[in-house]
Parts: C-alpha cells; structure tokens; sequence
C-alpha cells in the first residue's frame, strides 16, 4: 500500500486549545458538594473521575478477515488491521460474535447501532432511545450540551446513531465550522432568551406544582403519602437541574486561540472529513462542552472517493462492498480500511497527550469503534467488528464470543453506561452485560 | 396443586348480584371466628421448623429463632405469608412425615389467624395499595380521549414502566423520578401543541391518482419479473415495451411479493407533507401468475395491507407502521377504499400478506440475482392493481377542530379575549372540569390560575399562558393518579374512584360522562347499575385495549416477536409475519369471546372450536379458510387444537425459535394458566438444553428431574405439562417428530424466501407423562381431559390476575377467603369468565371497604 502524506491537517495543529473554562470547577453548583465534577466513577482513591464516551460507526463496516484477531484472550495476536492500532494494544479490546438480536435487514440495521431496536424493516417497527441519549438522561445537564451528534458525509434527513425515547431521528451535524460556532462562540441573543423563556416555563410549572402537592399530601395514608414524596421529590429535582441549565445559558462559553476550521464539502475528500470530525470530537472532549458524542460514517451514501491523491476509487464505497470477492474491490476497501484505522490511532494518540487531573483524557474516554454490518458483501448483521478503547477499562485483550451464537451488543453497552456512572442493570435488547472488562477494584 | 373445595354451595338458579351479597357476607362470618381462635405459632414453629432454621448455618438463611412473629409490621407480615404458603402447599418441612397433618393444619391455623388480622388491619389504616400512578398507555389515552385527539401518539415519549407480578400495572413499580415527570411535561406540551389550531383554516387537501407505470417506484423490483411486472391484456409488458404504451389505464401492476427488505413497493410521485389522515382507493383484483408471466383469475381473496415509511428506497428509515387494516383482495375486480395515517414525508407501500420473499444473491461482484422461490401448484397467488388515489388529509368535521375548542370553547386560533384575566379564569375552571375525573378542590384551580396570571403579567401571549396552566394540570398529582376507593383518607362519596378504576380497569381511559354522571350522584355502590356499566365497557369498542393490554401482560403476547423461527430446522416459517400476525389476532379475539359472551373458564384448557382465518386454518391443519377476518369455526372430534392451552400464540411465546423445551412450556402454563407459579430454579444447576444434533433426548434429559428428589418436588408439577405440548412445533403445527441436523430422515428443498434447506427429522415424540397426582394421560387430548375436570384453579388464577390488573394491588392475604366465596358464587354455572370479572367488580377487593349496596 502507498504512503501518502498530504496535510490533512488543515487545523488544530498545535497542541489544542485554550479553554478558559476549565471543566467544571467554576460550574459547581452550590449545593452539589463531591459531585462538581458531574457523575462519574469512583476510583480507587475514592476521586470521582469524570466519564466521557465518544461512539463512532462506519454504516458499511470494515472487512471482517483483516479486522479480526485469530487468537483470542490476553495474549492474541494483533489483526492487520489492529496492527495499525499497536501503540496501543493495552489501550483496547476488540470484541468478536457481538451483534444486536433481531437487527437484522442490511443497510436498515444502521440506524439501530446504538439502539439495538429489533426488527427494523418490519411492520410496527418504531427505533428507541440510543445509548448516548439514555446515558444523557441519566447525567443530567452536567456540561453545556449533553452531547453531540457528528457525521460524515451523512444522509441527515434519514440516518444518525442518535434517536429519541419515541424514535424520533435527532439530526447529525457534518458542519465543522458549524460545531466549532456552537461550542467557542456565544449565541445570539434572541436563541438565548428563547431558551432561556422555556426554561422559566417549567420552572414555574413545577413551582405550582409543588406547592400543590404539598398540600395534598397534608391528609393522605402513609402509603399514597410515599407515592407523592416521591412525585415531590422528582418535582424538586428536575428544578435543580433546570438551575444549573439557567447558568450554563448564562455563562459564557470557553474560548480557543485556535482559528475556526473550514468545513470539507467535497463528499470524496473522505478521510479529510473523517479526520476534522474526529479533531472536532476531541476539541469538544477536550473543552468539556460534552462528554457524549456520537460520529457516524456514512459509508453508504459516500460516492467514488479519493483513495490517495493520484488515486479515486472504481466506485461509491457501497458498491465497492458488494466486492463479491473480486481482488480490485478488495484491495481498495482494505487501503480505504487501513486508513480509517490509521485516523483511529492517531485520535487515541491525541487523548493519550491531554493531560487532565493527572489522568489521560483518554482514560477518561471511552471510545467505541464499530458497525452495524457484520460483512457488508452479503448484508450480514451479525459478527459486528467491535472495537472499545480507553474509558479506564481493563483492556489489552480479544474478547471472543461464539460466532454462530452471539452475545447482544448491548450488554456491551450495559457495562459501558455504568462505567458512565449510570447504574442501569438493562438497556436494548441486553441479557446480562460486559462486566469483565471492569478494572479490578 | 390447590384442590380446595367449595366451603359453601350456593343453590343453583340464583342470580350472580345476590350470589356477590351472600359471599360477602360468609366473609363477615369468617371475620369474627378468626379473633377468637388466637393462639401463637411460635411453639409449634420450634418443635417443627428450628432443627434446620436457626442459626448462621440456617437452610436458605432463614433463621427463624430470630425472626420476629410481629405481624403489624408489614415487612415481617410478607414474609410470615411466604412461610404459611410454603407450609400449606407441603413443600416444607420438605419431608412431610415431620409434619403430621393434624399438626400441619394447627400450625396453619395459628399462622393464618394473626396474619389475617394484621393484614386486615393494615388495609384498615392504609388502604389496600398505594395509590396508582397512569401507565403511559393509559395516559396517552387519558389525552386523547380528553383532547379528542383520537391518534395522538405521546406514549414512546414516556419511559416504559416497570412491572412487578408480570404486569406493568402494578402500583408498588409504577414508581415517578426526575426522567418521568421531564417526560410527561414535554409529552404534555406536544400534545397541547397539537390540540390547539394555529391556522384559520384545515390545511389545504392533496389529491393524488397514479396508473400505468406510475403505480410502483420502479418498473422493476427485487426478485425480478416473478416478483413484479406490468400487464396488460394478462400479459406481462417488459421494460422496452412499456415507454411506447399509450393507454396507461389499460397497464396493471402484478405484484407477487411480500414487503420484505429489499424492497420499497410505493407508488410514483406521492409523498404527504402535512400528517394526517389520507383516504386511500383502489381498484384490484387477485390473480394468480402462471408460467411465462401469464395472469389468470384467482380462486381465494388475498389479503393485503399497506405500509407507512418514507420513500427512502428499500433501506427503511424511521417508522414502518402497518396501516389501513387488512383488505381482502378478491378475484373479481373492485375497488377498495381504506384510510391511513401518514407522517410528514411518508408515503404508503402495498403489503400482500403471506407472499414469499425472493433471495438477492451477488454472485462474484457480479450484478444483483434472485431466485423467487417455486410456484405452488396452480400458480403464484398475487395482486393486481389498476389505479389507486389518495388523498388528504382529510380536513376535521368543523373549523377550528374539536380539539381547540377543549382548550379554548368558542375562540378561533387567535385567542385575543378583551378582558383576559377573568376569560383566563373562565377557560381554566372549564378545562380542568372538562380533564378531571373527579371535582377538583377551590385551591388547586386557584393554584392554577395564579401560574397563569403570573405568565400573563410577564408578558405571554394568552393562548401560552392558558397552555402553560393546563399542563401544570396534565402533570400534576390529581391527573398522574388514580386513587383508592377504599383509601382511608377520602371522604364518603367515593363513587368517583370507582368510576376511574372501573374505565382504566375496562377502558385503560377515564371515565366517560355517563360514569362520571353516575359518580356524582353517588350510584355506582348499586349492584344493578355497576352491573350494568360494566357490562356496558365491557361491549364497547374501548374494551379492545383492556384484551390487549391484558393478553399481552398475562400471556406475554407482547414478546409474540421476540424470538425469530430458526431457519435451518424451520424454513417454512422464514419470514411469514402474515403467520405470527394471525396467531396473535387470533388469541385476541379468543379471550375477548370468553368475556363477551361469558363463557366457562374451562375453554383456558379446551373448547371445540377455534377461530381462524386462511392462514390458521392450514397451520393448524383445518380445511382450508378464505379470507384474514378470523371466523368462529367447530373443530373436529380428537382435534389437539381447541382452547387456549394449544393456541400458536402461546407455543410460541413458550419456545424460543429454535427448539421447545417442556419445562419452560411447563412452568410457563403452570404460572400463567393454573395460577401456580414455580419456585426459581435452584442456583448451580445447569438449563435443559435440547441437542439439535439428536445425542440425547430431551426425555433423557428430563429423566434426571424425577431421579433427583430435590429436583422432583418442584419439576413433577410442571414438567408434564410442558411433555403433553411437545407435540406443538414453535410455532404450534402439530408435529410427530423433532427435527434436527444431526441424524434422520433427510429433508431437503427452496423455502418460501429462496434458501436451500437441510434438516432431518428425528425422533418420534412422546407426549405421554402423568400428573404429580398419579393420573396418567397419553397426550395433550388426554391431559386437557384431567385439566377440565376440575376447572376451579383456572378460574381461580383469572380472578387473581384481574384482580392485580384491575387494582395495582396483588389478593391480599386477608382477602383469599373473600376470593373463594366469589369462586363458590360463580362455581354452579361452571366459572363463566364475564361472571367473574363481574363478581370481582362487586367485590369489597375492587370496592373498597364498603363494597357494594
């Protein structure tokens, strides 16, 4: 395979940003005590260390041979694919026979990467809550977005990894420029007051609210009174929460010496587009405007792209999956998959240098890399290449599950929302979870 | 098994309302003995129970030395109930000779007596169960019912609820938090926001009409021309004939497929762009393709339906909703006409039911191949189209719609009153009567009024002022729950309790004004009118949502999709959703006669007949039906099929897809249909397994059960049971043999999704056991025989999961003999299933305390 070495790096060169609001330390809410830093995990030293996640998924996959390991266990051997990735074998795990059951139905399954919603082209089928937007609701308003959904060269109105309660589509942004306003530039005033009217909204809902229930509850039996404390108690939470999203309105947002990016409009600039979006995940982890994104590649509405400077693609990356085998197809789909494994790397590498509380930021990450295809040429959604690095897990090993019985990927999922902080037991379509990968307490 | 007996016959020939009075009275009776006889248990528990359950090396960590007999409080009262049952089902002491049984029933006497009391007491101070938060499928029909919005949907908004007793109405889990309540006030702003009309007028109708080539998205789809073609003159037109065709009404579109990825079968050109309601017509007729793309006139109706998605080629994104209901496509040609619901950018795609799904090969990178399964004999059953028109969406019957007017009585979409603090009153006191289900206090309203006054003076328009006062309203306490009849803490005039427990128990809906009315003059005490209402729900189209939420809950038929057939042993069975839709239909329709037309609780077991439609009629090996309606139909004599026991439905939800096993089948039915749930499985023992690949049976494997005492006390209860049923596939067809990929008979062919199949069948099946009693049966015509010959604990159980359906509570211990007497009541007229949802409506257990005059 060629080398190339064109710039791709058109911004953030230097070692990032000035964010003038470090983390959360000013935010603290004035009652909040040990939880400033927002949920989190507790770790040995009994720190409550902030927990990110950034998930990304490549609608069409990578080539299931030079992905996955042969060997499985501590000791496995890396995949040419993974070689790329081998400054940071201790860094990741990569799971095998991890799907989603009853996703199945090709390019369909996409939108249900996060979601694990079962029988996506049938009748009756309705998408549900994705993981980024359940582990958001569980945090709270902890940062001033909750999180942020990126895409590449994506169908906007059809796909994203993020999906409502009710299954309705929440938009991916492809602008970079666009993200970098929303996150380093203060709003506009009218959105502002917008905002901050429907804030206020609720607030006084919830005052009449209160009140009322107070004084229901003066003449009730001791089991209805422990319902409506309850009822009262969620009352005075969600008004906490709306405090602190009254000051994130209020407050202005970080700054950064860095200049606004460019956005990449040509579709077949692929990895410069992947690249930027990855720089831009990282500046948003990095000034913790979120710790929640999600990144989805669009593979499937990508057209001819361009390979290497002297060199396009034969055909649109969907086509060039269906590569019954034939070696021309082949060839280009492991270069174009080398580089997207290279772009990984070099992303793990830039969270390795952050330093943040005495902790790489990219231990305080977790980074999932993965698809909704098993194998792209004939449409399996099952085997999914799973790869999961950083986040402060135990990693460093192949977990390798039966491929003609696989677990549910949520249970992936499951462990990785408790190492968010989120003591939730269930989630999708999950029978148990990932637990194994926990650090030894 | 429970073999209580009646206590007391009732003479045959009296009514149910004064069968209902004399139970209730035997329970007073029972009331008074029960004081007297107090005597404490603790010395028997002594001699009985410590050699194994006392101290740190307790069986099961049950010490009961340190066990408290204080009955008051009412965590030591469960579990002194968990120990009284365990004793009186036999299961301990686990040898029953340390137990004679004369000291058995003293040990349960003086068990039962204080608890009794103490449960009786609790319920005296607190109320049988906590009030009830709305389940967010009884909320959102709370909205649309109120709203008359009749498809608002807001449910997904909310987060599912949690269930405890396998239902998710169960006050204790129904809990609220922070993620809830955030839920309900943004659900309760989109529905608001949808009620209110922003227009000064319906917006404006499409009208849509597609022929010739128009009515498909392409002029070829996956699967090639067996799947799909153009006709004209019954002859297929290939694609470089159909440019020069002139006269596209005389084109038909043959379509020979199911809806199934890949695939986008919409019509040219149509998408809708407000949602809403469209009128759908078309002309159709049935066909059958023969060879060389020939048509000829069908002999049976095909059913269709159509589906919604947005047109984004044959990967589906967002919703795909089946809509429209089942047509029946007949032979002659006619026109049909249905509505759908479409959502902004959605359009509607044909969905025959029951065609095949051809496979889509890339063979070598080369182009796309298909391979259409083989045609039954006589040739392919499919659809012909010649034109369809849509249009929409339809305008509501008036102007602003009723929706707006139960937000703002005669104001148009602007609400601009002149005098807007009093008007502010007036519309509030009006909305909050008209969204009550019970009259609300002076100072709730007031409450509300001062929100909106306070929005009012900070500058917002009237109509969001008014909006923000309602949904402080749709989220507040008096609308999230629903109350207790015989809660301690309301006054006397409970009536209006009654009437919402009764709707949401019947209706999962408030209660309507007739209800209301009867509430507010204190009638629904009185026998004949509560019988009446009830069976007044009981025969309106809203009872539709208590059999379905109920059948899905009790028999698990939400999970009816959970597990896909297993291809390789089943290949008949790829991809046949039109199968698993009637089976599911068909259970529906089954419980909903039982009630409606009050028949005997023993049809849980057997009956003899079933209702099916074309479908079902030939999986379950019936001549053969036409049409999708499902139709009441006599079974012949030694038919395995009959009664709910058998239905596909539920040999469905009880196997996984691949294999059947008899425990879970058996524990499954003895839970959910004889009302005897299994203790868990003891921890370190290893799941029955079936060996597809035919090593060792599951005889051999279920052998071990009965080898094992430990294994056996629990397992001779259910595993029969489930052995009885193993004659019914995954799917419910009749079989005699398992099937497997190791070893047997080869079968070999193309299923209906044109893959190759492979499987063997393997042994032949013995469906033969007997019950932990002793009495043997054969097979499953035989066990159905020894079920029904006591239909009791069937009626029993049902009476339990009504009772926890319709009042969030579990039967409380004090209640259980309250429970028998309504038995005893319905008992002569062999437990008919209307009469026992009447009697448990009637009952101190719906009623509260005072129960009914």
């Amino acid at each position: 395979m060629k080398t190339h070495t064109v710039d791709r790096r058109r911004f953030l060169q230097g070692a990032g940003v000035t964010v003038a609001l470090p983390l959360l330390e000013s935010l603290r809410p004035a009652n909040a005590g040990n939880r400033a830093a927002g949920p989190g995990t507790l770790t040995g030293s009994g720190r409550v260390v902030p927990r990110r996640m950034l998930l990304i998924s490549n609608n069409l996959g990578v080539l299931p041979k030079p992905f996955f390991p042969t060997t499985a266990g501590r000791g496995y051997e890396l995949s040419p694919y993974l070689r790329e990735l081998s400054g940071f074998r201790d860094d990741f795990t990569v799971f095998s026979g991890l799907s989603h059951p009853d996703v199945d139905g090709g390019h369909s399954t996409e939108n249900c990467f996060l979601t694990g919603a079962r029988g996506p082209t049938k009748s009756g089928f309705r998408n549900t809550i994705s993981l980024d937007q359940f582990a958001a609701e569980h945090l709270g308003p902890v940062t001033r977005f909750p999180t942020l959904n990126l895409g590449v060269n994506i169908d906007r109105a059809n796909r994203s990894l993020a999906w409502t309660r009710e299954g309705a589509l929440l938009p991916a942004e492809e602008s970079a420029a666009a993200l970098f306003r929303k996150m380093f530039v203060q709003g506009d005033p009218a959105a502002v007051k917008l905002q901050m009217q429907r804030i206020e909204e609720r607030a006084s809902i919830l005052d009449t609210l209160r009140e009322d229930t107070r004084r229901v509850q003066r003449k009730l039996g001791q089991d209805d009174q422990s319902r409506l404390d309850q009822y009262l108690s969620a009352v005075r939470d969600i008004e906490k929460r709306l405090a602190v999203n009254r000051r994130w309105e209020l407050l202005p947002k970080p700054t950064t010496d860095e200049q606004p990016p460019r956005d990449i409009q040509d579709q077949k600039q692929f990895f410069e587009k992947f690249d930027l979006m990855l720089s831009m995940a990282r500046l948003a982890l990095e000034s913790d405007s979120t710790r929640i994104i999600t990144l989805m590649v669009d593979a499937f509405a990508t057209p001819p792209f361009q390979l290497h400077p002297d060199q396009k693609t034969t055909e649109g990356y969907h086509n060039l999956s269906h590569h019954g085998q034939a070696e021309a197809k082949l060839q280009q789909l492991a270069d174009a998959d080398h580089q997207q494994m290279k772009l990984f790397g070099k992303l793990l590498a830039e969270l390795a240098g952050v330093v943040e509380g005495g902790d790489r930021l990219l231990d305080r990450t977790m980074i999932l890399f993965g698809s909704n295809m098993g194998n792209a040429n004939t449409h399996d959604n099952t085997n999914l290449p799973i790869l999961l690095a950083g986040g402060g897990l135990k990693h460093g090993q192949h977990l390798a599950f039966r491929r003609d019985r696989n677990q549910p990927l949520c249970n992936l999922y499951v462990t990785m929302l408790q190492q968010m902080g989120v003591e939730q037991e269930a989630f999708g379509s999950s029978s148990g979870n990932l637990n194994q990968i926990f650090p030894a307490k | 098994m429970n073999t209580r007996k009646p206590a007391n016959r009732i003479p045959r020939g009296r009514s149910l309302r004064s069968v209902v009075f004399v139970a209730a009275g035997l329970w007073l009776v029972a009331v008074s003995a029960a004081v007297e006889n107090r005597q404490s248990p603790k010395k028997l528990i002594r001699k009985f129970c410590l050699d194994c359950h006392e101290g740190d090396t307790a069986e099961g960590g049950l010490d009961l030395a340190r066990l408290p007999f204080q009955p008051e409080d009412r965590k030591l009262l469960n579990r002194w109930v968990l120990i009284h049952d365990r004793i009186e089902a036999g299961e301990m002491p686990p040898d029953p000779d340390r137990l004679p049984q004369e000291q058995r029933q003293t040990l349960l006497k003086a068990l039962k007596t204080p608890l009794v009391e103490a449960d009786r007491t609790d319920i005296g101070a607190s109320g049988r169960g906590p009030w009830r938060r709305l389940t967010r499928e009884e909320f959102e029909q709370n909205l649309r019912d109120l709203l008359k919005l009749p498809q608002l949907d807001i449910r997904d908004r909310l987060p599912e609820d949690r269930e405890a007793h396998r239902f998710n109405r169960t006050s204790s889990a129904l809990d609220m938090s922070r993620v809830q309540l955030a839920a309900y006030l943004a659900a309760t702003e989109a529905a608001l926001q949808q009620a209110m009309a922003n227009e000064n007028g319906p917006p404006p109708v499409t009208r849509y009409r597609a022929v010739g080539t128009r009515l498909f998205s392409a002029s070829n789809t996956f699967g090639g021309p067996k799947a799909m073609f153009f006709a004209s003159g019954n002859r297929a037109v290939n694609g470089g004939e159909l440019a020069a065709i002139k006269t596209p009404e005389k084109l038909e579109l043959a379509l020979f497929r199911s809806a199934h990825w890949p695939y986008y079968g919409y019509p040219r050109g149509f998408v809708a762009k407000i949602p809403g309601n469209y009128r759908v017509r078309f002309s159709a007729r049935a066909v059958l393709q023969g060879d060389g793309f020939q048509l000829q006139p069908a002999e049976e109706p095909l059913p269709m339906t159509f589906r919604a998605r947005k047109p984004s080629g044959p990967d589906v994104s967002g919703d795909v909703r089946a809509t429209g209901g089942l047509l029946d496509i007949q032979p002659q040609t006619a026109v049909y006409e249905t509505n759908v619901r479409l959502l902004p950018r959605e359009t509607l795609e044909y969905s025959p039911l029951g065609l095949p799904v051809p496979l889509a090969r890339n063979v070598d990178g080369g182009p796309p191949t298909y391979r259409y399964p083989p045609f039954p004999e006589g040739g392919q059953p499919g659809l012909a189209i010649q034109w369809l028109e849509i249009e929409g969406p339809i305008p509501p019957a008036s102007w602003p719609p009723p929706s707006h007017r139960v937000l703002f009585d005669e104001w148009g979409p602007a609400v601009q009153p002149l005098h807007p603090v009093q008007e502010a009153r007036r519309l509030l006191e009006r909305f909050v009567n008209l969204a009550a289900r019970e009259p609300v206090p002076a100072g709730v309203l007031d409450r509300l009024n001062q929100l909106i006054q306070k929005r009012l003076r900070e500058g917002h328009s009237f109509a969001d002022a008014m909006k923000t006062g309602y949904r402080a309203f749709l989220c507040s306490s008096h609308f999230l729950y629903l109350r207790d009849p015989s809660d301690p803490a309301t006054g006397k005039n409970d009536s209006h309790a009654i009437a919402s427990k009764l709707s949401h128990f019947l209706h999962s809906s408030r209660p309507d004004p007739t209800l209301i009315q009867l509430a507010a003059a204190g009638n629904l005490r009185r026998a004949d009118i509560l019988q009446q209402q009830t069976d007044r729900l009981i025969h309106a189209r809203g009872f539709d949502r208590f059999v379905h939420h109920f059948t899905d809950y009790w028999l698990d038929l939400r999970y009816i999709r959970r597990h896909e057939p297993d291809t390789r042993l089943h290949p008949e069975y790829r991809f046949d959703n039109y199968l698993v839709e009637s089976m599911e239909r068909e259970t529906r329709v089954f419980f909903r006669a039982l009630i409606r037309d009050n028949l005997p609780a023993s049809l849980l077991v057997d009956a003899d007949f079933v209702y099916a439609n074309d479908r079902l009629s030939r999986h379950y090996g019936l001549t053969p039906l036409s049409g999708s309606g499902m139709k009441k139909i006599p079974l012949p004599d030694g038919s395995p099929y009959g009664g709910l026991l058998t239905q596909a439905a539920l040999m469905k939800v009880t196997a996984n897809g691949t294999s059947t096993s008899p425990v879970l089948r058996g524990a499954w039915v003895m839970e959910r249909l004889m009302g005897e749930p299994p203790p868990p499985p003891p921890d370190s023992v290893p799941a029955v397994e079936p060996d597809i690949r035919g090593a060792r049976t599951i005889r051999e494997q279920l052998a071990l059960h009965t080898q094992s005492e430990s294994c056996s006390t629990c397992h001779a209860r259910f595993d029969p049971l489930g052995v009885a049923l193993e004659n019914f596939d995954i799917l419910g067809r009749w079989r005699t043999r398992y099937r497997g990929i190791g070893q047997g008979k080869s079968v070999t062919g193309i299923d209906r999704a044109g893959h190759d199949y492979h499987y063997r069948m393997a042994s032949v099946i013995d469906a033969s056991s007997q019950l932990q009693d002793g009495r043997q049966f054969q097979n499953i015509q035989e066990l159905k025989d020894l079920l029904v010959s006591d239909p009791r604990p069937l009626a029993r159980n049902l009476l339990k999961q009504f009772t926890l359906y319709a009042t969030g509570t579990p039967i409380r211990f004090s209640e259980r003999e309250q429970i028998e007497s309504l038995l005893d009541a319905c008992h002569d007229e062999g437990y008919r299933v209307g009469d026992l949802l009447h009697a448990l409506v009637q009952s101190p257990i719906f009623l509260g305390k005072e129960g009914c005059r």
